[in-house]
């Protein structure tokens, strides 16, 4: 089966896919007491009611790159990746939402001072690590395409006080952001989701200043992707559908002009050939 | 959103720079308002704080 979606439904259902898995959240990030980080999908958690990352996916409703399933492969090494981070003093409104595959910041080795901008930020956990690491003369910017998720970022922005972070509602294809004006771009699991990442990294190569990094988690394919898994939209926000070969990966990137273009794929258990791939590429 | 951050925001489809409209401020950031584009005459909302700067064709997704 061959996709016959255009670029704008795809984006309209990942939008609505992950609205929806946010939505509990934001209702309970009114709340006054807030657990901290107590049942969070990346951070260790021993008895996670949500889980977007591990196991319990069927209950929850909450998934990630986690949930979704081809056949008998489980992605469920994502728990793990935010365990070196300094996630214990985020609330649970912020780590319940972090659908991502990978944590760019434990790796991004980001420095005081300089300006950050993360696609795809959802509820801000990674925006909040790096507001942390580039200190009070760095900022970072978070833009994502959902107004959920964004509402929540807003939220959790007030809880933790970051003050050096600012969100917009945008589309990472479309950035709303001025030529040269950024230091580094992270991303985590997110452009897999947009159905033109060529334009994705022509806006990435954009907005860097010269000498900027990219540097973004991602899934990817290291074997060519199934034909029946490409149209499927619910695997599409599941972030397999949408992703691509490595290689091809890595050749967009280059395309947009990047250089010392980079990947290191980590394939997950179960020899489909899904794997978690930290790319890093510099604009000249 | 805090006003200082106009020097890096563009709009997403021309590039162009935006005129900044508030109509609710609080403690130095802007909660309402908006953002025109000039060049190519699209008017972005602030809501909540939070610029929306999806194309038109998507702001009701």
């Amino acid at each position: 089966m061959t996709t016959t979606r255009t670029a704008d439904e795809i984006r309209s259902e990942v939008a609505k896919a992950y609205g929806s898995r946010v939505r509990g959240t934001l209702l309970r990030a009114d709340e006054e007491e807030l657990p901290l980080a107590a049942a969070s999908c990346c951070a260790p958690s021993p008895a996670s009611d949500v889980s977007c990352c591990g196991d319990a996916t069927t209950t929850s409703g909450v998934s990630c790159c986690g949930s979704e399933t081809i056949d008998d492969v489980q992605i469920t090494n994502v728990a793990k990746l935010y365990a070196d981070a300094d996630v214990t003093d985020l609330p649970s409104t912020v780590t319940d939402v972090a659908f991502g595959c990978g944590n760019p910041t434990a790796i991004a080795a980001l420095q005081p001072g300089q300006d950050v901008l993360d696609l795809g930020s959802g509820g801000g956990i990674d925006c909040f690590l790096a507001a942390k690491m580039v200190g009070p003369a760095g900022r970072v910017y978070g833009v994502d395409m959902t107004p959920e998720m964004l509402a929540l970022a807003r939220k959790n922005q007030a809880k933790v006080g970051a003050t050096n972070v600012e969100f917009r509602l945008g589309e990472i294809e479309h950035l709303p952001m001025a030529d040269a004006s950024v230091d580094v771009i992270i991303s985590n699991c997110v452009i897999n989701l947009s159905p033109d990442k060529d334009q994705v990294f022509r806006e990435a190569f954009r907005v860097l200043r010269p000498g900027g990094r990219l540097q973004v988690s991602d899934i990817v394919w290291t074997k060519p992707v199934p034909d029946e898994v490409k149209g499927d939209m619910e695997q599409w926000a599941g972030c397999i559908a949408g992703a691509l070969l490595e290689s091809d990966y890595l050749a967009k990137i280059a395309a947009a002009g990047f250089v010392d273009v980079t990947s290191d794929a980590k394939e997950y258990p179960g020899g489909k050939g899904i794997a978690s791939a930290a790319v890093v590429a510099t604009r000249p | 959103m805090r006003p200082d951050l106009m020097e890096i925001l563009v709009c997403p489809l021309c590039k162009g720079d935006l005129e900044l409209t508030a109509t609710r401020e609080e403690d130095g950031e802007i909660i309402e308002g908006s953002l025109h584009c000039a060049a190519c005459n699209e008017t972005y909302p602030i809501e909540d704080g939070i610029p929306n700067m999806l194309p038109p064709d998507l702001r009701e997704a």
